[in-house]
């Protein structure tokens, strides 16, 4: 039943992840400080979610600074909106014919 | 410059639970308001008391000057109460603007800057056109009631008409819409009831706004 969603969206840790980065302006980013601190995710959890994202393209994200200094910004791609999108539709159509 | 992939950080996570498709369209309905909440620079409840809050300020204005004949304008505990409420409206504004653009970078947090700094500089006209109306001789009716009363409505509120009109956000258009025709009214309704009309159109434009951006909210 689950096969026309995306499994790399289809999952509720980064499924939370792109929403969330899908809430901000197309151009933007968001630290991950502050993701982490909207989704209540360990660290850990967030960069393993986060790389799955990357490598699929869905999100793209660069660290700027050194040691303590260092910020870490994570938006979503163009892909990873067209993703959403898709997703969303596929849910839509999935939950309607239930 | 690096990425996620250089975070040296030991990391564990597995895909979850399975997730139902009903349950997916909830979560991503809950978390996608979340995050318009949070990113949201005017959310409805804090507009709605810095509505209240304006309001106050602007009766306050309106009941000191009621009944004076010849008009003399506010008084002095009258104008420490409205800025009094201008202080509360700016703190909490900054307050907002803070909370809600942390951790975010890109050309939207530069662009809401250059509009905030034309928003405030607009508030500069009022006093300025108030001060070049004294230095020419004009009576506490001008300065000290028409010109206060409408002045920043129509000043500022049409820089915001402009402002939204430029992001296509019409929620926003129509609020400030209210305010520049509120303060129009207010021109000529006399210097005391000016108060009161301004009062009521900023209260009806920042309240509008705030019920706008309700259905954003869960």
């Amino acid at each position: 039943m689950t096969d026309p969603l995306d499994p790399v969206i289809h999952a509720p840790a980064r499924l939370r992840i792109v929403a969330t980065l899908a809430a901000l302006p197309e151009t933007d980013s968001l630290s991950f400080t502050r993701l982490q601190r909207m989704l209540e995710l360990t660290p850990g959890n967030l960069i393993t979610h986060l790389r799955k994202l990357e490598d699929a393209g869905y999100l793209t994200s660069e660290t700027s600074g050194n040691g303590r200094a260092s910020r870490t910004s994570i938006a979503l791609t163009r892909e990873g909106r067209a993703a959403l999108e898709t997703y969303t539709g596929a849910l839509r159509d999935l939950i309607g014919g239930l | 410059m690096h990425g996620i992939g250089d975070i040296d950080q030991t990391a564990s996570a597995d895909d979850g639970d399975e997730l139902d498709p009903r349950e997916a369209a909830r979560l991503l309905a809950r978390t996608g308001g979340d995050a318009r909440r949070q990113f949201s620079l005017s959310p409805p409840r804090v507009s709605a008391f810095m509505a209240a809050v304006i309001l106050a300020g602007y009766v306050v204005l309106w009941l000191s000057t009621r009944g004076q004949h010849p008009y003399q304008g506010p008084s002095g505990a009258a104008v420490a109460a409205i800025y009094s409420a201008v202080a509360v409206a700016v703190a909490v504004s900054v307050m907002v603007y803070r909370r809600a653009t942390a951790g975010i970078s890109g050309p939207s947090v530069r662009q809401q800057r250059v509009e905030g700094t034309a928003i405030l500089l607009s508030y500069l006209g009022s006093p300025l056109i108030q001060g070049a109306m004294h230095h020419y001789g004009a009576g506490p009716t001008i300065v000290y009631g028409v010109i206060p009363a409408a002045g920043p409505l129509i000043i500022v509120g049409t820089t915001v008409l402009g402002v939204a009109a430029s992001k296509a956000d019409w929620p926003q258009f129509a609020a400030a819409l209210a305010v520049v025709v509120a303060g129009i009214v207010a021109l000529f309704v006399g210097p005391s009831a000016a108060w009161l009309a301004a009062g009521i159109g900023v209260f009806v434009g920042v309240a509008g706004y705030a019920a706008a951006n309700g259905p954003y909210r869960r």
